[in-house]
């Protein structure tokens, strides 16, 4: 984990900013700091009731400021995607910082190293993603709130004219604790914004924790039950435009001409024909109308004429990506992440005795509910923008470098976002709204329509699998050769880290690479099937193919060994006595050894999520109830094991894990991209569909108790149901559903 | 044309095909009514139209003349109608964006069936939530039926 205090003490040398809002800063009045463009910026992401009572408030540190009427204003850098941020992390702030839980508001914060974090050695950027959220900033947020208690305890002190050792912090007040006169944190405020920060601060021991570990209520929900809370969507800024988009039907295409512009410019409100990018690729892929409404837009780009260049994925066909991942499959040219002992060798010599198994998973899209959107305002030598944005640096550095600008000109306003997975870490939609403001030069906001959203997504990448092993006369693998082959994530996303790593993706060998179970001779690798199909990171990444196929064939094994598929795993996993918790864990809590009710069957399966660069360990076992009606699968129940370390927050990480279950239903019963004549097939929700309220099964979840400090856990609930649901379906019909989704499999 | 937004006259005179969804967004500038779609299909955009549950981002604002719209800023002026309070008993959002048009079914289905079972509940209730807090709207829709 990366030490905080070093974010900290840079500062106090920093020429960091007032509040951009107004709220000046005292301690950053004093130090005669410049507004530094990009810093704690007005929180669009704040509910209206909070914003309208914004008065001077202190600057303590990085994270917290305080008003002198009590209200408590927690920093938040990491954007609330529906994952909790917004209440889990400022509570961690509020518990160290003894605050009362009551006077906290949260202000969104962002262009200070303090909020950047950096995932398996990549850039350090303000971002989210890869789980990290609380394992990176748990402790830097714990230091912020105990440095900004005791200055609020010495301020405290100075003020009755005593020591500091006599004074304790209880829940927004400093106590002087032989007289038992106290003052309010805001009264103090002032003063402690003027005072050192201890870079050593004094932690809480656990038994003082009085907000971590409870299942506070999450601070979005009033905003998001009576419509107050404000998405990318619905920004509105003064003099703003609206843009609407028309883009290539090939995954590659280009604009050659728009052969009715002088038609579309003379419809009434109709401003602008813009043509812009696809990010990263510089070539005019997108035709944008700007016009003085949104429909006014959407209507003039429905009716341009475009001639368009289909590009080099012109011949892009589903059928044709199959093949080559068949021929991958058996290819001598793999490269290989992991090897252990004589797999390859004791396979050959199995002769009949090799079990083998392949499996597939299609493109998927993120089809957030609120389709990619963003609001920017290209002036003179700075740039403001406004929208649900994941990756913030990500924007200041793609805006700068297209606009000639230092990254620090692009200013981030970021707001609540309807839903991301991913997504909205690309900058595509951003910089389509700052070209439109830049041809202009006023604000404009840009909507994708829901099938643009889908036919030009940054899809979760295709997947098949290979996997042989032989196994020992107790039926337990000696030897297991696993392959997974498709269009490589990291390959596009990072391939000078990719090739320094031998050539192998991590992601798309997630937890085969670094495998849990214990198996003697063991090899790993894989084939990257290019594709000029965009791709990048979807909730849970690589794991919802690897997992599925390794899971899969584990239950595959299990069977061939007439073994009970949890002894099984139990006697793989028995050096790791985590694992063989959650194991332990889901078989009572979900009745596994008991009948199960008529017409219901089960299946399980585990996973040891890892993160990115295996910056974590969460331990998730689950299994899952199914019943078939006329054919068709029905997941009735889940019942989910977890072990994600100390846990701040229990109901937002059960929150977590239910959606987790539902998203990956969805991906497991209905999800597919396909590709025809170069373009996407799919273009909404008649043929992407989404599992609906009647489909969602009934979901229980248990947390483990543990000391360790708290691990990843929005993206670990999504792997093991598609090995636990077909491993179920098999039990009931026979039937081995290996191609994801299973809607394709049973009929 | 006229009509009525949580009680308020509207009086639109822009293109009468536009779809009542960007009429209450961008000129009334009620923002709570979310785009998902654009083809009724996801029901983030469901507001009461004369009391009836109503997918608005297809429906003409023409087609509306002299009517009662409720968005979710009209459903209650403090979060008190009770399927808002449900919602925040049980922390039903995630990220959010489906929950107006949620609450507005919800709210339609309450007023139908009082007590609804699980049945009239999954037929009702054909909104899109990518986040999968439907287990949750669900016992929500029970404790606001039974609060």
């Amino acid at each position: 984990m990366r030490q905080p205090t070093g974010d900290i003490s840079e500062r106090s040398a920093a020429a960091h900013g007032t509040a951009a809002h107004g709220a000046t800063s005292r301690r950053g009045f004093l130090k005669g700091a410049a507004i530094a463009a990009g810093a704690l910026l007005v929180p669009v992401s704040l509910a209206r009731d909070v914003l309208a009572a914004e008065e001077t408030s202190y600057e303590i540190t990085d994270w917290i400021r305080l008003e002198p009427n009590g209200r408590t204003i927690i920093g938040l850098s990491q954007c609330e995607v529906g994952q909790g941020v917004y209440t889990g992390l400022p509570q961690v702030v509020a518990d160290e910082l003894e605050a009362d839980w009551a006077t906290v508001s949260v202000s969104f914060v962002t262009g200070r190293d303090a909020y950047r974090i950096s995932a398996a050695n990549e850039e350090t950027q303000q971002f989210v993603g890869a789980s990290m959220s609380v394992t990176q900033f748990h402790q830097r947020l714990r230091i912020a709130g105990a440095q900004a208690r005791e200055a609020l305890v010495q301020a405290a002190a100075a003020r009755f004219k005593v020591r500091a050792t006599q004074c304790e912090a209880r829940a927004g007040r400093v106590i002087h604790l032989p007289t038992g006169r106290s003052i309010a944190y805001g009264a103090l405020a002032a003063d402690a914004a003027k005072l050192p920060l201890n870079p050593n601060p004094q932690l809480k021991a656990q038994s003082e924790r009085r907000l971590i570990g409870q299942n506070l209520k999450r601070l979005d929900t009033p905003a998001k039950v009576d419509g107050s809370a404000i998405f990318g969507i619905d920004v509105r800024v003064s003099d703003m435009l609206f843009g609407a988009v028309r883009m290539a039907p090939t995954q590659t295409g280009k604009v050659i001409a728009v052969r009715n512009e002088a038609e579309i410019l003379a419809r009434p409100g109709v401003k602008a024909v813009v043509t812009a990018p696809f990010w990263p690729l510089p070539a005019p892929t997108t035709v944008i109308v700007v016009a003085d409404s949104y429909w006014t837009a959407k209507r003039a780009a429905d009716a341009l004429v475009v001639e368009w260049d289909a590009g080099i994925a012109a011949t892009l066909d589903s059928g044709k990506i199959m093949e080559q991942r068949l021929a991958a499959l058996d290819t001598d040219k793999a490269v290989v992440a992991t090897q252990i002992g004589e797999a390859e060798a004791m396979l050959a010599a199995a002769g009949s005795k090799m079990i083998e198994a392949r499996y597939h998973t299609p493109y998927l899209v993120h089809a957030t509910m609120e389709p990619v959107v963003a609001t920017a305002h290209v002036r003179d030598g700075e740039i403001e923008v406004w929208g649900p944005i994941q990756g913030q640096d990500m924007v200041r550095k793609t805006l700068g470098k297209h606009f000639n600008m230092a990254p620090e000109k692009v200013i981030v306003h970021t707001t609540f976002l309807g839903g991301s997975f991913g997504r909205k870490y690309v900058p595509d939609f951003v910089l389509h709204a700052a070209v439109a403001s830049n041809a202009v030069g006023r604000p404009v906001k840009v909507i994708r329509s829901r099938e643009d959203d889908i036919r030009h997504g940054y899809y979760r990448p295709c997947a098949s699998a290979r996997f042989r092993a032989t196994l020992g006369d107790d039926g337990y693998p000696t030897a297991l050769h696993a392959r997974v082959v498709g269009e490589s994530l990291y390959a596009m996303i990072k391939p000078k880290a990719m090739e320094a790593a031998g050539g192998w993706d991590e992601t798309m060998l997630d937890a085969i690479y670094n495998l849990a179970y214990a198996v003697p001779n063991l090899t790993v690798d894989n084939v990257n099937v290019k594709q000029p199909i965009p791709v990048s990171f979807m909730r849970s990444v690589g794991s919802t193919s690897a997992v599925f196929f390794l899971e899969s064939f584990v239950n595959e094994l299990a069977d061939a060994a007439n073994v009970d598929p949890y002894l099984y795993r139990r006697h793989m996993l028995a050096q790791d006595p985590r694992a063989l918790a959650v194991l332990d864990r889901v078989v009572d809590g979900s009745g596994w050894r008991k009948p199960a009710p008529a017409g219901i069957h089960r299946g399980l399966a585990f996973n040891l999520y890892t993160g990115r660069g295996g910056a974590f360990k969460t331990y998730v076992a689950q299994v899952a109830e199914v019943e078939l009606v006329k054919g068709r699968i029905a997941v009735r129940r889940v019942f989910c094991a977890v072990d994600t370390g100390n846990v701040i927050n229990p109901g937002l990480v059960k929150a977590n894990i239910e959606g987790g279950i539902g998203f990956a239903l969805t991906n497991t019963l209905k999800s597919e991209v396909t590709f025809a004549n170069g373009g996407a097939e799919q273009s909404n929700f008649h043929d992407y569909p989404l599992l609906s309220l009647a489909e969602m099964p009934r979901i229980e979840v248990a947390l483990l108790d543990s000391d360790r400090p708290p691990q990843g856990c929005g993206e670990v609930a999504l792997a093991p149901v598609a090995p636990a649901v077909a491993h179920a379906v098999y039990r009931a019909t026979k039937v081995r559903l290996r191609a994801m989704p299973f809607s394709q499999g049973l009929t | 044309m006229r009509f009525f937004l949580n009680g308020r006259p509207i009086d639109f005179d822009g293109d009468p095909q536009t779809p009542l969804l960007w009429v209450i967004r961008d000129f009334a500038e009620l923002t709570g009514t979310k785009y998902g779609c654009g083809v009724a299909l996801c029901g983030a955009c469901t507001v009461h139209v004369d009391g009836e549950p109503t997918r608005c981002c297809v429906l003409p604002v023409e087609s509306i003349t002299g009517r009662q719209i409720t968005t979710i800023e009209g459903l209650s002026k403090d979060r008190s109608h009770p399927v808002q309070k449900a919602w925040i008993e049980k922390d039903v959002p995630q990220c959010g964006y489906c929950q107006s048009g949620m609450i507005m079914a919800a709210a339609a289905l309450l007023k139908q069936h009082p007590k609804p079972t699980d049945a009239q509940i999954d037929d009702a209730m054909t909104n899109l939530c990518r986040c999968a807090t439907y287990h949750r709207i669900r016992e929500a829709i029970h404790a606001a039926a039974n609060g």
